[in-house]
């Protein structure tokens, strides 16, 4: 019987891991695992006995992943990293994405630049992914700022998802055999054309599990105010599709701004979607008064979420892996910041409080009930 | 090319998990690229630490031969003599 909420935390200074009973009063602090090397994705893979993973990205000596098999106690490096074969010419910069698999221990893993790879013995071994790896489109994808990396890896069955910053939105309906770019209705703001065949800047995508027609997306905005070829593109930043990914369509009207990382979709209501609109230029959030936005209606509107947040002098960013939602009954959301706290908010988000105030810079908060 | 050099190449600590905990290794290179050809043969998760899969050699990390950056001298091609000490070390970080 499932009785332990735990959360994964990547930061900067390696994962740390936390963990409470049910009621989530207080949660205990373990790590840094990995200490002093980055960690920009976690996985807590509850199929069978958990087993918790985390990326490694040590600038001096390449990428690991690290795994625990005992609920974030100890971690160890699997036997090897995805690897780009030798001949192909690229060479591995950061892991960005870790997802199960459909077998008991497949493995997803995106990574820059942007490819994806397979494991299917937990870790110890990884093949690339040619179909997205290999795309036509992918010698013309362009690094945003977080450079070129496949983030965000969603599976529904012969589904697959990827989203790329920057390269967009890919589907492949042949268990990722093959992609195609998906990107109707997702504008670009950085090209002539708002909205190209593919090139977007996409953040992040979310989905329900048992909606998977229904997908979100945190696509890059704050293109209101383009003057430029192409004119301004209001409003191209928060999205949704009811056709698999296939067209998308704006669902930011009543953000204060439709520039966020994260997306995320509540585990019981395919229709509560959660974003942190950010302004554009700061990466913070409107007026220094951090907010997390909800929209119970798919997004047709929006509620602000602040009550227990700090109301002014704030510029912290949250970035596209820091938030995350529990699935108990009545759901807890968490963030992390880029100044290192890490938040709570209980209720959905109805009120805030800070879990930890002092981590290293957070990349990525994953939290699973176990 | 005379009799193959027998070189030291000194491991730092944080790669020494990855040769079986071994601060030294010795080898016979006549250059510091033949060192590290050696090495992704016999030490291949060391070696992995130190090049990408490119073979290209990691971006923060410095190779000395005795004291001398191999930048300084003729690179991954300089040549080696016996009972020189190849050592590779992070590049500094901080302030």
């Amino acid at each position: 019987m499932a009785d332990r909420v735990i959360l994964t935390i990547g930061t900067k200074k390696g994962v740390f891991v936390a963990d409470a009973a049910k009621p989530r009063r207080s949660f205990a602090l373990r790590g840094p695992f990995g200490p002093g090397v980055p960690v920009y994705s976690t996985l807590i893979d509850t199929r069978g006995a958990p087993r918790l993973y985390a990326s490694s990205c040590n600038p001096f000596f390449g990428m690991k992943v690290l795994r625990s098999t005992d609920m974030g106690k100890s971690f160890k490096e699997t036997k090897s990293a995805p690897a780009f074969p030798k001949e192909d010419g690229r060479a591995l910069a950061n892991i960005w994405g870790l997802e199960a698999g459909a077998g008991k221990k497949d493995l997803w893993c995106g990574v820059e630049p942007a490819s994806l790879f397979r494991s299917h013995d937990g870790g110890d071994s990884w093949d690339l992914v040619p179909g997205i790896s290999n795309h036509d489109h992918a010698r013309k994808w362009q690094p945003g700022n977080g450079g070129l990396c496949l983030h965000t890896i969603i599976r529904d069955g012969n589904r697959v998802h990827v989203g790329i910053s920057t390269g967009g939105h890919y589907l492949s309906e042949d268990g990722g055999e093959t992609f195609r770019a998906s990107n109707q209705g997702v504008g670009a703001g950085f090209a002539p054309d708002p909205y190209p065949e593919f090139g977007q800047c996409v953040h992040k995508i979310a989905r329900h599990e048992d909606a998977p027609s229904r997908l979100y997306m945190q696509n890059h905005g704050g293109w209101a105010d383009w003057t430029g070829p192409g004119g301004p593109r209001p409003d191209i930043g928060v999205l949704r599709s009811d056709d698999y990914g296939r067209s998308w369509r704006s669902i930011a009207k009543g953000l204060p701004s439709d520039f966020g990382f994260p997306i995320v979709v509540h585990p019981h209501d395919a229709d509560t979607v959660y974003v942190m609109p950010l302004e554009p230029a700061t990466r913070s959030c409107p007026d220094g008064a951090p907010a997390v936005w909800r929209s119970e209606n798919g997004g047709e509107s929006w509620s602000r979420l602040a009550r227990g947040l700090p109301k002014k002098q704030s510029y912290f960013t949250v970035l596209r892996d820091a938030m995350d939602i529990d699935r108990l009954k009545a759901p807890a959301v968490y963030f992390g910041t880029t100044t290192g706290q890490l938040w709570i908010g209980r209720e959905g988000g109805e009120h805030w409080d800070c879990l930890f105030d002092s981590l290293p810079p957070i990349h990525n908060v994953k939290v699973a009930v176990v | 090319m005379g009799q193959t050099p027998t070189i030291t190449i000194h491991v730092p600590g944080p790669l020494r998990t990855y040769c079986a905990g071994a601060a030294q290794l010795s080898i016979s290179a006549h250059t510091v690229r033949a060192a590290l050809e050696d090495l992704e043969r016999s030490q291949s998760a060391l070696y992995r630490n130190v090049c990408d899969e490119t073979g290209t050699m990691r971006r923060h990390l410095n190779v000395f031969v005795n004291s001398d950056n191999v930048r300084d001298l003729n690179g991954l091609d300089t040549a080696l003599r016996p009972g020189d000490v190849v050592t590779i070390l992070p590049a500094v970080s901080g302030g």
